[in-house]
This record gives structure tokens, C-alpha cells and sequence, in this order.
């Protein structure tokens, strides 16, 4: 089912250079190519953006999952095409689509490689209170909670005779209506379990919390940051000088 | 039967096609099902899941029956005598405009049940049925089971409890390990004490009493005797033992 692209947001245990990283040096990450997409609207500099990812993706070992969630986004990406093509130009449009996959690549690095766990006491090291980085790595946990959720439901329409299984990309959106009231109540109630499982465990009984390990920014975040910085820098320069640029960068589509 | 995690319900899950099989067919009323559709199979196959939860999902109770009804197409006049007919069938009027979700155990069950055996489907398929359930309701689970029966539809079981499958499904499959390793009389099965053990399930209490009996040396215990006909040896045996005790 179409679901299946929510499996892109979830983290897997792996070993790889970017796992290591401190969860702080991916979120520069995460930022730094979101502000260099947002700084272009050509279709060369966000091509060029977008394709250093790639490297990345290879370094996390997180390929297959990434294509997933490149996929689960086409039907976004069509909506930018017809929307844009209609009333601004296909150049800008192919441009759109480019600056989305970069955002949602960056950040889809960045919740495949941080342990929900090292998210919350990155949080925490940034001076937010517990109860708001726990909620918020609960917040992150819950997405799998969720399309399982979905899953159920879709499982139950079907085996009640509900038809899901036409052909045809408007069948498969119109399918997804019926699904969304059950699975906001499911969710909501879903809440209140959780509310009531950490309560029942003493949630925020003490002020002060003492942690089991603890995150360290080791020289290779600095250098990761670094790097990360140099390449924001870069791009910053670019996009203020940008009449120095060759004729090619700023390349369009004829319409 | 079988162990946790022996693959029943992941069989059952292919029965209608909420799984399809990584190799070979699933065949129903011998006709190959991979390609037919969930809901087209949800016409012949009826799957009542474990958790009566994750089966109901509409706002009211009248809602989630008439989700079923509607997919068969009916017009708004019979949609609505059948789903009272439901519900009164199975004592769920007073709940109509509750939500299906903050029903009792019990209750949930059966709505999860009524939703699928409104639509009349050949073959019922029960992920335990008797869990969670009190006597009474596991009795009118009986009750309902044995009058689809009389009208000729099949129907299949999964439960860990011996005694209800020793006192009503005639026949057993013993599953471990995604494999069936014994098929036969229910009887032959759950009194075999290696088969029961392998699967890790007891015997039933009238094997293990008779077992028991026979091992004080008492005679004359039939092979898969009955829990009535226990009864009634162990009644006549006391008579005895009395009337020889007032005898001296």
C-alpha cells in the first residue's frame, strides 16, 4: 500500500560514519542544505545541491530507504508541475521539485541516522526542557506507530469488502478518505495510552534527571561542521555574486 | 493449534489475502486466489481478527455494521432492516450510537463478529475467539458457531483452549513452525500427550483424569472418553465405594 513511504522516516540501528555523528552535526546538515535550497530558484545550482547529496546517502548506507521517500513525494512533485507550469514556467516548476527533494533528502538523512534517543538528549544539551525533547522524540517515534495503525484499518475496510486494490492514481488517492477519521481517533486514543503508560511510570516526578550516557561533539562533528559551513559559505558567496557565473549556470528550459 | 508464533495467523492472513505468499497458491472452493482482490475474497472468506480493535474502526456501532452492508450493494431501505437485524441478533441495539471503541471486551468481540457474518461469507475464520471471554459469552460464541454450521458454512478456529476445542471442533490441525504437524480427530490429537507437548498445550482435564485414574489401577476407562461419560463413571464408582462402605 502507499503507506509504505512512511517507512523512509524511520530509523534502523546501523554502523556507518554518518550514524556516528553527533545528532547535532546532522541537524547543521539538515539546515544547511535546506537555506542553500532556498537561496536558488535555477535549475543547475539545486541540480548540483541535489547531487551532492547522493554522496551522503551512499556514506549512511541509507540508499534504499531514501529512493523510498523520494517516492512517496511524486505525487507532491505532480501537483508542482501542473500548478506551476500553468502559472509560472516549467524551469521554475522542475526548479520547485528540486528544492523540495533537497529539504525532504536532508531531513530524511538526518531522522534515518539519528537515534530517537540521542535526539532527545541533543535536545536537551540545546537547553530545551525534558518534557518538550521527550514529546518531541516521542512525536518522531510515532510515525511507524502510526502507518501500523493505518495498516490495521486498511486490513479491516478490506477484508470487510471495502475495494482498495483498483488500479489508477485517483482510486488510490480516493482510498485514503475513508481511512483518515479512524485513524485520527486511533491516534488520539493511541496518545492517551501513551499519557497514561508514563504517568503510571512516573513521569516528571523529579525536577532533575540524571542521564544513563550522555553525547559528546568529537572532532570529526567539528570537522563535519566545518566542511558543512565552508560549503554553506560557498553558496552564500555564489548566490551574491551571481553575475561573475558562467552562461550555463543559469540555464533554463525554453518554456 | 500451535505454539505462539507457529505461523496460524500468518496462514489465515493468506487465507483471504491480507498476505500474499512469498511461494506456492492459496486454493478456496478450489479455485487460485492470488489474484483476486481482498475484497473480492472478503465475499467467501470472513476474517475475525484477534483484536476486536484493530477490526472496528466507523463512529457508532449501527455505522460499523452498515460499512460491511454497504459493500454489498444493497438499496438504503434494505441496508437499513438488515443492520437492525443485526443488531438485535446479536443483543447490540443498546449500543447502536455508541462508539465501537468504548465497548467492553465482550461487546467489542461479537460487534467485530456480527460485522463480518452480516455479509454472509462461506468460510469463517476466528483468531481467538475465546480470549479475553467470559463463560457466558464464550457459550454464546458456541451458540453462534454451531448454527453456521447447520447452515453449511465452514468454519475455522484458531485457540490456545484445549477445553473448548476438545468439547466442540471435531477436527484438529497442530501447527509449529510454519508447518502442520498433526491433522486428525480433535480426540486422537489433544489426547496424544507428545503431540500436545511439542506444541506446548496440556492435555484436556478428561484425559488427564482418566490417565490418572488408570495409573491407581482402576479398569474399564474408554480411549478419549468424554467429560460426560467421566462423570458419570466417577459418580457410579463413589455409588459403589458408598454402598459397599454401608454394606459393612
Amino acid at each position: 500500500m502507499s503507506l509504505e513511504f512512511l517507512n523512509a522516516f524511520r530509523f534502523m540501528k546501523k554502523k556507518s560514519f554518518l550514524h556516528n555523528l553527533d545528532p547535532r552535526a546532522k541537524l547543521v546538515l539538515a539546515l544547511t542544505y535546506t537555506i542553500n535550497a532556498l537561496l536558488f530558484n535555477q535549475i543547475i545550482p539545486l541540480l548540483i545541491i541535489f547531487l551532492s547529496l547522493i554522496p551522503l546517502v551512499m556514506i549512511g548506507r541509507i540508499l534504499k530507504q531514501w529512493i523510498k521517500s523520494i517516492r512517496g513525494l511524486s505525487f507532491l512533485a505532480l501537483f508542482i508541475i501542473i500548478l506551476n507550469t500553468l502559472f509560472i514556467s516549467l524551469s521554475f516548476a522542475v526548479a520547485m521539485i528540486l528544492r523540495i527533494y533537497i529539504m525532504v533528502s536532508a531531513f530524511s538523512i538526518f531522522f534515518l541516522t539519528v537515534d530517537p534517543n540521542d535526539l532527545a538528549l541533543s535536545l536537551i544539551s540545546m537547553k530545551i526542557p525534558y518534557e518538550f525533547a521527550f514529546s518531541f522524540s516521542l512525536a518522531f517515534r510515532f510515525v511507524p506507530t502510526i502507518a501500523t495503525e493505518a495498516q490495521n484499518i486498511i486490513d479491516a475496510q478490506q477484508s470487510r469488502g471495502y475495494e482498495m486494490q483498483k488500479k489508477g492514481f485517483v482510486n488510490q488517492i480516493k482510498n485514503l478518505f475513508p481511512l483518515l477519521i479512524p485513524l485520527i481517533i486511533c491516534s488520539i486514543r493511541r496518545a492517551f495510552n501513551v499519557a497514561e503508560a508514563l504517568e503510571s511510570r512516573a513521569f516528571g516526578s523529579t525536577k532533575e534527571r540524571s542521564y544513563y550516557y550522555t553525547i559528546k561533539y568529537t572532532l570529526k562533528d567539528w570537522i563535519f561542521t566545518f566542511c558543512l559551513l565552508m560549503f554553506l559559505i560557498l553558496w552564500i558567496f555564489i548566490r551574491i555574486q551571481f553575475s561573475l557565473m558562467p552562461d550555463w549556470f543559469l540555464w533554463r528550459l525554453p518554456i | 493449534m500451535g505454539k505462539n508464533g507457529a505461523g496460524k495467523t500468518t496462514l489465515i492472513r493468506t487465507l483471504n489475502g491480507l498476505i500474499r505468499p512469498s511461494s506456492g497458491d492459496v486454493y478456496i472452493n478450489s479455485e487460485n486466489i492470488n489474484s483476486k482482490s481482498i475484497a473480492e475474497l472478503s465475499r467467501f472468506v470472513g476474517l475475525i481478527f484477534q483484536n476486536p480493535f484493530h477490526q472496528l474502526f466507523a463512529n457508532t456501532v449501527e455505522e460499523e455494521i452498515k460499512f460491511s452492508l454497504k459493500n454489498l450493494f444493497l438499496n438504503k431501505d434494505e441496508l437499513q432492516t438488515k443492520t437492525n437485524e443485526i443488531l438485535s441478533n446479536f443483543n447490540l441495539d443498546k449500543y447502536r450510537d455508541r462508539s465501537p471503541l468504548n465497548l467492553s471486551g465482550g461487546e467489542s468481540k461479537k460487534l467485530a463478529i456480527a460485522s463480518i457474518i452480516c455479509r454472509d461469507p462461506e468460510i469463517l475464520v476466528f483468531d481467538e475467539p475465546t480470549l479475553g471471554q467470559d463463560a457466558q459469552e464464550i457459550e454464546s460464541f458456541i451458540k453462534l458457531i454451531s448454527s453456521e454450521k447447520e447452515k453449511g458454512k465452514t468454519i475455522l478456529i484458531i485457540t490456545h483452549n484445549v477445553e473448548f476445542a476438545y468439547e466442540y471442533i471435531p477436527r484438529t490441525i497442530l501447527m509449529g513452525n510454519g508447518e502442520i504437524i498433526a491433522d486428525g480427530p480433535t480426540q486422537n490429537v489433544l489426547n496424544n500427550d507428545f503431540l500436545t507437548e511439542k506444541s506446548s498445550l496440556i492435555l484436556p482435564q478428561t484425559q488427564q483424569l482418566s490417565l490418572a485414574l488408570q495409573e491407581i489401577g482402576l479398569q474399564g476407562i474408554r480411549k478419549n472418553i468424554s467429560k460426560n461419560d467421566i462423570i458419570r463413571y466417577l459418580i457410579n464408582l463413589l455409588k459403589n465405594k458408598t454402598i459397599s462402605a454401608q454394606e459393612e
